[in-house]
């Protein structure tokens, strides 16, 4: 299975564009696409693997 | 008489309370400057002139009467235009609300108007606070004042604006990603991102609802200490809103700062990415003047500036796709291509990379702490350097530039005030950040309006 963090092909993305229920033209898809693979390549300082068992309540608090 | 759009919220309420000035005379002179120059840097979207003299004329009555609702009484301001305000157009700068009337005000705009102050109007951004300055818009982008070949930053583009114009007192901004401390920066103004939680985001229209923040900006931090001191605490309509102890900030701008510790995160802007030599030159004689003030200021690693801009922009694409999602799917020719780009890549970010994205800002939140144990403020730069040029349109993808120098604070939640720190050769406005621990506003608010106090920047003004 291909790293979540592996870019996708034009085509891939476009099969994915298609489950977004966007109405997306090629010239969309190929922008977004672009976008999307420039994300991606920041993507890679986030840390994967966490202990998601352990995820603390999803409410954002400064202080806490 | 000296001219009145020049005095300071805090200078206009003494005179105001000595019965030396009117606030219907102050309204005017600021009407007639909005008449007279706003054409040359669109800042206002709409200018309820008829309201604001209203009110002018009701805090006179009051005043004359003996009743003095506080510092804000009788001192106009402006929203910028994502503010829900009764009676009054709230356009979002978009197609998409351009007739829209709300029929109650925005919690914060409820307290500016409880306070006595007068709103002279809405004002230029963004769309939706996170497009650009694009043609495909309903009103005209916002220009910066000091040289309007440039564009004066956003998203708040007109609240900074119209405070250097002299064309409000002060403002009403919002800060998800640096979207108050860029205009304040690059118009030479002074602006609060609050920490997240102390001021209401009630009636303010949400881009990304775990890192939206409510604000203020002024021409000094210290009036914006006076509209925080009206605008903080808790609202049981915005899920986010924290219940703290009532803070005098207007008095916090008085507070000695010989002994601060200040931790200066100079890798942030003088390492991968660094500032333009002028931004390095003026952050280093602020470091000085702070030093001579008696506050201690040393330099402090922290985790990389990258870092908390991609856990940023996975955020906010996400949960901005999330609140646009129905009408980038209904009706995506109503926004500007900048901003229906943004709003339709969110699409593609899966649940998976999202609560990583979270899981990262907890990480470095708890990173940003410890690295700054012993201290009491962070210092960086604001911006690399100069604004953008207005004619140059801004990058659609905007994420894969340099990362951006206000969003450690977005991540962490802390407050945080912009502080301008002189002017480039070409005359463009240099500015530091200083941050607080959450819910320390009042550390940054000492130290910003010492340095603004014993530096000349506050007397320089653009001319129009």
């Amino acid at each position: 299975m291909p790293s979540p963090n592996t870019p996708p092909t034009l085509e891939e993305f476009r099969v994915r564009a298609a489950q977004t229920g966007l109405t997306l033209t090629s010239e969309d898809i190929e922008h977004l696409h672009k976008g999307y693979v420039g994300l991606l390549s920041l993507m890679e300082r986030i840390p994967s693997g966490w202990a998601w068992a352990a995820e603390p309540p999803l409410v954002f608090r400064a202080d806490k | 008489m000296t001219d009145l759009t020049l005095l300071g919220i805090a200078e206009a309420g003494r005179l105001m309370a000595r019965g030396e000035i009117t606030s219907t005379q102050l309204t005017e002179a600021f009407l007639k400057r909005i008449e007279a120059v706003d054409h040359k840097i669109a800042s206002y979207i709409t200018v309820s002139a008829d309201v604001a003299r209203a009110a002018a004329r009701q805090a006179d009555t009051e005043m004359k009467g003996g009743v003095r609702r506080g510092p804000m009484h009788g001192i106009p301001i402006a929203l910028k235009d994502i503010y829900e305000t009764a009676g009054i157009k709230t356009t979002g700068h978009s197609h998409f609300k351009k007739d829209y009337v709300p029929a109650i005000d925005a919690e914060t705009v409820r307290r500016l108007k409880d306070a006595g102050a007068v709103i002279l109007g809405k004002l230029g951004t963004h769309e939706f606070a996170n497009g650009a300055m694009t043609p495909d818009q309903p009103f005209p982008a916002v220009r910066n004042p000091w040289n309007t070949k440039y564009q004066p930053g956003g998203s708040s583009s007109g609240s900074g604006a119209a405070i250097a114009a002299q064309l409000c007192m002060g403002a009403m901004g919002s800060d998800t990603g640096g979207s108050i401390r860029n205009p304040a920066g690059f118009c030479a103004t002074a602006g609060i991102k609050p920490t997240y939680g102390l001021v209401s985001r009630c009636g303010v229209f949400p881009l990304s609802f775990s890192m939206d923040t409510a604000g203020p900006m002024a021409w000094t931090t210290e009036d914006c200490a006076l509209m925080l001191d009206v605008l903080a605490g808790y609202d049981p309509n915005d899920q986010g809103s924290a219940k703290t102890d009532k803070v005098d900030y207007g008095a916090a701008a008085h507070r000695p700062i010989k002994g601060m510790r200040i931790a200066l995160a100079r890798h942030w802007y003088e390492g991968e990415d660094s500032v333009t030599p002028e931004m390095k030159k003026g952050i280093d004689e602020a470091v000085r003047v702070l030093k001579d003030l008696g506050a201690i200021v040393e330099d402090v690693v922290f985790p990389s500036l990258r870092d908390y801009h991609i856990a940023g922009r996975v955020i906010i694409t996400t949960e901005a796709h999330a609140v646009h999602r129905q009408d980038v799917i209904d009706s995506p020719e109503k926004f500007g291509y900048t901003t229906l780009r943004r709003f339709q890549l969110g699409a593609f970010i899966s649940a998976e990379q999202y609560l990583s994205a979270l899981r990262f800002r907890r990480q470095l939140t708890l990173d940003t702490r410890a690295a700054m144990r012993g201290y009491d403020l962070i210092m960086a730069a604001n911006q690399w350097g100069d604004p953008e040029i207005f004619e140059e349109p801004q990058a659609v993808f905007h994420f894969m530039g340099k990362p951006q120098l206000p969003m450690p604070f977005n991540i962490t939640g802390q407050p945080v005030t912009t502080i301008n720190c002189g002017f480039s050769s070409a005359g463009l406005p240099l500015a530091f950040q200083l941050a607080g621990r959450a819910f320390d506003e009042a550390s940054a608010i000492a130290v910003g309006a010492a340095y603004e106090r014993a530096t000349p920047w506050r007397a320089k003004r653009p001319s129009l």
